[in-house]
């Protein structure tokens, strides 16, 4: 059901935020041509671009932001949550739906950055007519000289970076299921709630941190870096898995629809 | 085993009790008026049996199960308001009710939707409210389910539409389904009730079979409900 439930809330979120990644690579391309030109012309046209391109960016993450908390709202609390919370699916599916559909966007968004950072380049090169090939682009690549262990750093930071933003997501969806809580001040009653959510994690945080340097470090920076790494990716997982508790919880028991 | 069992059934909001010690026992093969005026709770009792509340104490059950996955396979459900997603197409919406439920009859939807002439290509926000309406009950209506909650089914449509809709439900029904419609328009939907549950300020305050009350009391559930909930 899983499935089912993310073939239908992927596109919800991409239709709206497709225009915006399409208006933001054009903005891109835009930009890094203007940039180019303007050694030789005005540098008017790259001033309007650059403040073109930040706006369509600012405008994307807000939206972003927004658009997860609004799809979590109205599916699971609001009006939708009339049809959703009929269908034959667990409370579960509902919020890893909610959660995965949030997070596949983020990502996408953080790629369409770096992407909108290449059509920048590419824009310059386009007007200062230099071709750089993809065997140019290999040998670069290859001269770079790369620290000791650099692709399992690389992973280790990945799924590190991908566990804060669920957990992140999760603790927005906790603070507006507990505000739900309060029928008549929400909103206010979420905000609170995510304050709390933050003051309780930062106190755990500072529970843990001196058994986390009391661990003797040695040489290897590679270990030294686990040290930290394992115990902090453990607990974004846990964090996570309370606040996906929390929701479910509270749908499942406390649910009420006024 | 009743289809729908409601024993002791209360459910308070603060100091409003909502819902005041409600026992009702549902057989299938009938169709069911749920009757009372505005506040009386019957919006309240419909949600209970959805899951969408939570009751305050007592239980529901519909074919011996908590409202859960299991129920929500079996119950067809018309909510009060619009609940589905307004960026969507009456096509697209079938196409979601094809995939979450195994007893959805697309080939009934869409005859539905024609005969309403409701656009399956057109997206529910350019609906009027009295299209949406009709939209959602095709939907619900084209299930072959064994518990239909109808809430409000009839408010906010036309009289040509209002007589399509009990048609449907009576076209609809079978020896296995329990039909509730939730409603204050009793004339309207008398002639096709099998069974009357009248709901007053949270309590039941009468359970018979519509033939039952018409032959002892000698007059219309229409009249009757009048009498009952005088101002």
């Amino acid at each position: 059901m899983l499935g089912k439930l993310l073939k239908y809330e992927i596109p919800a979120m991409g239709r709206k935020l497709l225009p915006l990644y399409a208006a933001w690579a054009v903005t891109a391309l835009l930009l890094g041509l203007t940039a180019q030109a303007a050694e030789t012309k005005s540098e008017f046209m790259v001033v309007i671009s650059a403040l073109l391109y930040t706006a369509i960016a600012t405008v994307i993450f807000v939206m972003t932001i927004i658009l997860i908390v609004q799809r979590y709202n109205n599916s699971l609390l609001g009006d939708e949550a009339y049809f959703n919370h009929v269908l034959p699916v667990s409370v579960s599916a509902h919020i890893g739906n909610k959660a995965i559909s949030a997070m596949i966007w983020i990502l996408v968004t953080i790629l369409v950055a770096v992407l909108t950072g290449i059509l920048i380049g590419i824009g310059a090169l386009i007007v200062s007519g230099e071709a750089l090939s993809l065997r140019d682009l290999i040998k670069v690549f290859y001269e770079i000289d790369l620290p000791e262990h650099f692709g399992l750093y690389f992973f280790e930071v990945l799924i590190l970076s991908i566990g804060s933003i669920v957990k992140t997501i999760m603790q927005i969806y906790a603070a507006i299921t507990i505000g739900h809580q309060a029928p008549n001040r929400t909103t206010l009653a979420s905000i609170g709630a995510y304050i709390l959510i933050m003051i309780f994690e930062s106190s755990v945080g500072r529970a843990f941190l001196p058994l986390l340097l009391k661990v003797e470090y040695g040489t290897d920076g590679f270990m030294n870096f686990n040290r930290i790494f394992i115990p902090t990716f453990i607990a974004t997982l846990a964090f996570s898995a309370i606040y996906f508790f929390v929701c479910k919880y509270l749908m499942e028991k406390r649910l009420n629809l006024a | 085993m009743a289809r729908i069992e409601i024993n002791n059934l209360t459910k308070k909001f603060g100091d409003l009790t909502a819902l005041d010690d409600v026992t009702v026992s549902l057989e299938q093969g009938q169709i069911v008026g749920l009757l009372g005026p505005n506040g009386s709770g019957k919006t309240t009792l419909i949600k209970i049996l959805n899951g969408l509340l939570q009751p305050t104490s007592g239980s529901v059950t519909i074919n011996g199960s908590a409202p859960g996955v299991e129920t929500k396979k079996v119950v067809a459900y018309l909510p009060d308001r619009n609940a589905l997603p307004d960026y969507m197409t009456a096509s697209q919406l079938m196409d979601i009710y094809e995939d979450f439920f195994e007893d959805f009859d697309r080939i009934k939807a869409e005859a539905m939707v024609d005969d309403l002439g409701i656009n399956r290509k057109q997206t529910m926000k350019k609906m009027s409210k009295g299209t949406k309406e009709k939209l959602q009950l095709c939907l619900v209506m084209a299930r072959q389910a064994e518990v239909y909650l109808l809430d409000e089914p009839i408010g906010g449509v036309d009289p040509a539409t209002r007589d399509y809709i009990l048609r449907t439900i009576i076209s609809n029904y079978n020896e296995n389904a329990v039909v509730l419609i939730s409603t204050h328009l009793i004339s309207d939907v008398e002639s096709v009730l099998d069974d009357v549950v009248f709901i007053k300020d949270g309590r039941v305050v009468l359970h018979k079979a519509a033939d039952e009350i018409r032959e002892e009391k000698g007059e219309s559930i229409d009249k009757l409900f009048r009498e009952v909930f005088k101002c």
